[in-house]
């Protein structure tokens, strides 16, 4: 073969090969590797070392892939690889599928999106130990959790090698890499046990050099329903088989042959034990750091909803909530608008948790808004304000566009609580409407007289007509016949379309009541 | 994708944050991932209730990096995506965001600006991350960001967000923030096929020949002006897309060439259509001696000072920016000529106002109106610095009633 001194063929020897002149000069396959259809040629040669592992993780992948669409009739238009960086995260580079090139650890979450909006894909996650298990450890056992139908092939080199061997989560106790030279002092992640306990339905591991027994896994696993996990082990040749020089001699040199003894002694220190409990699947070393025993096999494979399946469970429950809402607004009974203009009116809401003061004030809200067609803004009080148990919300209505959002000097109160009283009471206008809770709220001798305070045992009405919770409905009726600032038949509606359907009945009742008592008070 | 299943229409008294929500899914919004944030929590809420009623999906992740990259992921299978958050998890975003940008995602990200730095106000108004939002992700890039006054603003913005994400190929901000995410008001939501959608120009299956389809490459594909169209992942093209440095094809490119293509694409195709992409609204401006340059809750609570400030006989003009990113260059820098003054209000201590000021380049006097977050801006700070910037000394009135 023609090559040229960068070791790439000329353009008309791949056009030769090829047939027809590539539209790139990189665009050429060159149809003389039984793998071609599955890989770039175009982007090789790869960035990986001689000697090292990742080159046969990729091979059993299109391996696995090819028998999957040769058997059990993949369309691997379907398929997309994601990868995180690292040495490993190259591969979606590599492969001819659809395939992203994520951030450093997120390829799961990347995969989750793709999966979860189209689950139709199958999804396979590519990646290195330090991006899956350090950097992206988090995503990882979530993943796993929710059993999410993806499958991550995680390449364990016991190192971070695109950086140039730094130790990681994977690195055993006592092993050497730059950045612990004197040795590592962290210990190591035991992956198929992490992979598990999170609650992946699938769980193996083989070394590189199982290839037959990790490609076999591959199919099994990618066909698998659910969170599947395969723990691939590799060599490093080029980083942590420097520092680590198991099994080999102290004189090895070449690159090739460095990755190649690595890769032997891993094989050799392999034990293949199908169905170990993943617990006992810890990579053992020794005081050296020397990896001692590597126990392969297929740990886990678990038949349960994956969780596509589990959240389509529930869309019949949310359809029915839907047609129930949508026909709630659907059928709402328009009242005429108003044709008075309304001056900017503030409305503070004031009591303590559970009195209902946030709901009261958005049905003031509706009322205005959508009933009676004003201007209406509705806040509640949060963060500090809204402390100890007290509650705080707040309306401002006007014909015109509400600008500033909050009341700058309430024109109209509703209190429910002696400490919404204190709290409040002093910001109203002068010249504003108090309302209270008479039957929870007390006078001081003190209380101010420029502005108009009316009463009502808000409380105890709701309570004779059946329940104390219904206390903020009284107060409404009681503030809309004194303030008048929005129609009674338009809180009617809003308290009608805001409060539970049983207690429709109930509500408008007390509502009435206090709007006919505060009519009374009034005249 | 089904469009249509789930959509509401009519009047609604809403919280802007389900606003939001509402506005997404009617945008064609099919995928939410997030994470719980105070403010923003409650779009997460909204979507989760609402999405399995439309088709869609709602995932909750483990965090803001993984709900950033989730909705690449979403996008990438064919669905309008979109997360929601506020301070702290937009910044976690930012890595990402970076990602989106880079394989030129469109995606939808709400920002619904609390109290900062770090933990901050959780519950309380900020427009602190302004700049964050600009230049929060390493590198270069340009940015789309929209900023809303209201939940009906909140709900149109949205829309228009999924709109100028799906044309231009590219993550787009909607910066609000906790008043506007936590008020209520009237929403107006018209029936879905009065409001237009539009939707990323797409390379289907059998539309080119897959040895010939270039990612990023507009010529090829039918594209025009920078924005090739997309594809997504199960249509037989078998891309790939890279964070890295990439040329036309998505391959990474390792040199200071094939970077300059990389990053004069993806900001050019910002700037080269500013004209569609910049909206502000204008009020007064015509004869205006003064004028107020605002945003989001700060430009609406800034009406009032106006009103009262012309009330005194001052020509106050009011220019919001409706998209804060791209800056309205050319808008600030014309109007700097014929007027006393700018102010700018801003719930933060400065940010915007550095881009006005560098586009008024010293040709007229500019006046913030600042204060960190905790609540929205004072009537009488914005009128005193209006009538400082007419050169009126007159001290504030007692306040006065809107
Ligand atoms: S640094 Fe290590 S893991 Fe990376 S390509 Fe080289 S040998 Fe493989």
């Amino acid at each position: 073969m023609t090559k040229q001194s960068n070791g790439t063929m000329l353009r008309s020897e791949r056009a030769r090969i090829l047939g027809y002149e590539p539209l790139d000069e990189g665009d050429w396959v060159t149809g003389l590797h039984p793998m071609d259809d599955l890989l770039r040629g175009e982007r090789l040669p790869h960035i990986w070392c001689q000697g090292c592992g990742l080159g046969t993780a990729l091979t059993t992948f299109i391996g696995a892939l090819q028998w999957l669409e040769k058997n059990q009739d993949w369309d691997l238009d379907k398929v997309s690889a994601v990868s995180g960086i690292g040495c490993t995260g190259r591969i979606a580079g590599y492969v001819r599928l659809d395939s992203f090139h994520t951030t450093h650890g997120r390829a799961i979450p990347f995969a989750t999106g793709l999966k979860l909006a189209n689950p139709e894909l199958k999804v396979v996650v590519l990646s290195g130990d330090g991006d899956i298990a350090g950097i992206g450890g988090n995503h990882f056992i979530h993943a796993a959790r929710r059993n999410l139908d993806i499958t991550v092939v995680c390449v364990n080199n016991f190192n971070y090698g695109m950086t140039g061997g730094q130790v990681g989560p994977t690195t055993p106790h006592e092993a050497r890499a730059v950045t612990a030279q004197y040795g590592n002092f962290e210990y190591p992640f035991n992956l198929p046990y992490l992979a598990a306990a999170s609650g992946a339905s699938f769980v193996a591991r083989w070394t590189v050099l199982h290839a037959r027994q990790l490609e076999w896994t591959l199919r099994r696993a990618l066909a698998h329903p659910g969170f599947s996990f395969v723990e691939v082990i590799a060599p490093c040749s080029t980083a942590y088989a420097r520092w680590n020089r198991e099994g080999r001699g102290l004189d090895e040199q070449n690159l090739g042959r460095r990755g190649l003894e690595t890769m032997k002694y891993y094989q050799q220190v392999g034990r293949t034990v199908t169905d170990a409990h993943p617990k006992d699947v810890d990579i053992k070393f020794n005081a050296k750091g020397e990896i001692t025993e590597i126990i392969e096999g297929e740990f886990l494979d678990e038949a349960k909803p994956d969780l596509k399946a589990a959240m389509d469970q529930r869309d019949e429950h949310a359809e029915k909530i839907w047609l129930a809402e949508k026909d709630a607004v659907d059928n709402r009974t328009e009242i005429p608008a108003r044709k008075d203009h309304i001056q900017r009116a503030e409305v503070k809401l004031g009591g303590f948790g559970g009195q209902g003061i946030i709901s009261a004030g958005r049905i003031i809200g509706v009322a205005a808004a959508i009933y009676d067609k004003l201007e209406a803004c509705f806040t509640q009080s949060y963060g500090p304000e809204a402390r100890g148990g007290a509650a705080g919300s707040q309306v401002v209505i006007s014909s015109d566009p509400i600008h500033h959002p909050h009341p700058v000097e309430p024109t109209s109160m509703i209190i429910l609580s002696q400490g919404a009283y204190t709290k409040y009471v002093p910001s109203l206008a002068p010249g504003g409407v108090l309302v209270i809770d008479d039957s929870l709220v007390e006078l001081p001798d003190d209380h101010r007289t420029d502005i108009d305070t009316y009463g009502i045992p808000a409380t105890k009405i709701a309570e004779e007509a059946g329940t104390s919770k219904a206390a903020n409905t009284v107060m409404l009726g009681f503030w809309t016949a004194i303030v008048g600032v929005v129609s009674r038949e338009a809180m009617r509606q809003a308290v009608a379309e805001s409060v539970p359907a049983k207690t429709i009945e109930l509500n408008l009742k007390v509502f009435d009541i206090g709007f006919e008592h505060g009519e009374k008070i009034k005249t | 994708m089904k469009n249509g299943k789930g959509q509401l229409t009519g009047e609604h008294f809403l919280l802007g944050d389900h606003a939001c929500a509402e506005g997404a899914i009617l945008a064609g919004c099919r995928f939410f991932a997030g994470y719980p944030i105070t403010p923003a929590t409650e779009i997460a809420e909204r979507m989760s209730v609402r999405l399995p009623q439309s088709d869609g999906v709602y995932v909750q992740m483990e965090d803001e990096l993984a709900s950033m990259n989730a909705i690449l992921g979403g996008s990438w299978a064919g669905v309008k995506s979109m997360t929601a958050t506020s301070g702290p998890g937009f910044s976690l975003m930012m890595e990402n965001l970076g990602l989106g940008i880079m394989l030129e995602t469109p995606c939808v990200l709400v920002n619904v600006q609390r109290g900062g730095p770090s933990t901050g106000l959780p519950t309380l108004v900020g427009q602190q991350d302004m700049m964050q939002a600009r230049w929060g992700s390493h590198g270069d890039y340009e940015i789309i960001a929209l900023s809303p006054t209201s939940p009906q603003d909140l709900f149109d913005l949205t829309i228009r967000a999924f709109n100028l994400s799906e044309k231009y190929r590219t993550p787009v901000l909607v910066m609000t923030d906790a008043e506007v995410g936590h008020m209520t008001e009237k929403v107006v939501i018209p029936p879905v096929e009065e409001i237009e959608i539009i939707d990323r120009p797409q390379v289907h299956k059998g539309d080119v020949e897959p040895d010939h389809f270039r990612v990023y490459r507009d010529s090829v594909n039918g594209g025009n002006g920078y924005i090739s169209p997309m594809v997504s992942a199960g249509e037989g093209y078998r891309i790939h897309v890279t964070g890295l440095t990439h040329d036309e094809r998505g391959y990474p490119a390792m040199n200071a060439q094939a970077n300059e293509w990389n990053v004069r694409r993806i900001i050019d195709k910002i700037q080269a259509h500013k004209d569609d992409i910049i909206e502000v609204e204008e009020q007064n401006l015509k004869d205006a001696e003064v004028v107020v340059v605002s945003y989001g809750i700060s430009a609406r609570t800034s009406l009032w000072p106006i009103q009262m400030a012309r009330d005194e006989g001052i020509r106050v003009g009011y220019l919001r920016l409706i998209t804060v990113w791209p800056f309205p260059e050319e808008r600030i820098r014309s109007l700097a000529k014929k007027v006393k003054g700018i102010v700018v209000p801003e719930i933060n201590m400065g940010q915007m106002i550095r881009e006005v000021e560098r586009c008024v380049a010293g040709q007229t006097q500019v006046l913030g109106v600042h204060r960190p977050g905790g609540d929205v801006l004072e009537p009488d700070q914005v009128l005193n610095a209006i009538r400082k910037a007419a050169g009126r000394s007159k001290r504030a009135k007692k306040k006065g009633k809107e």
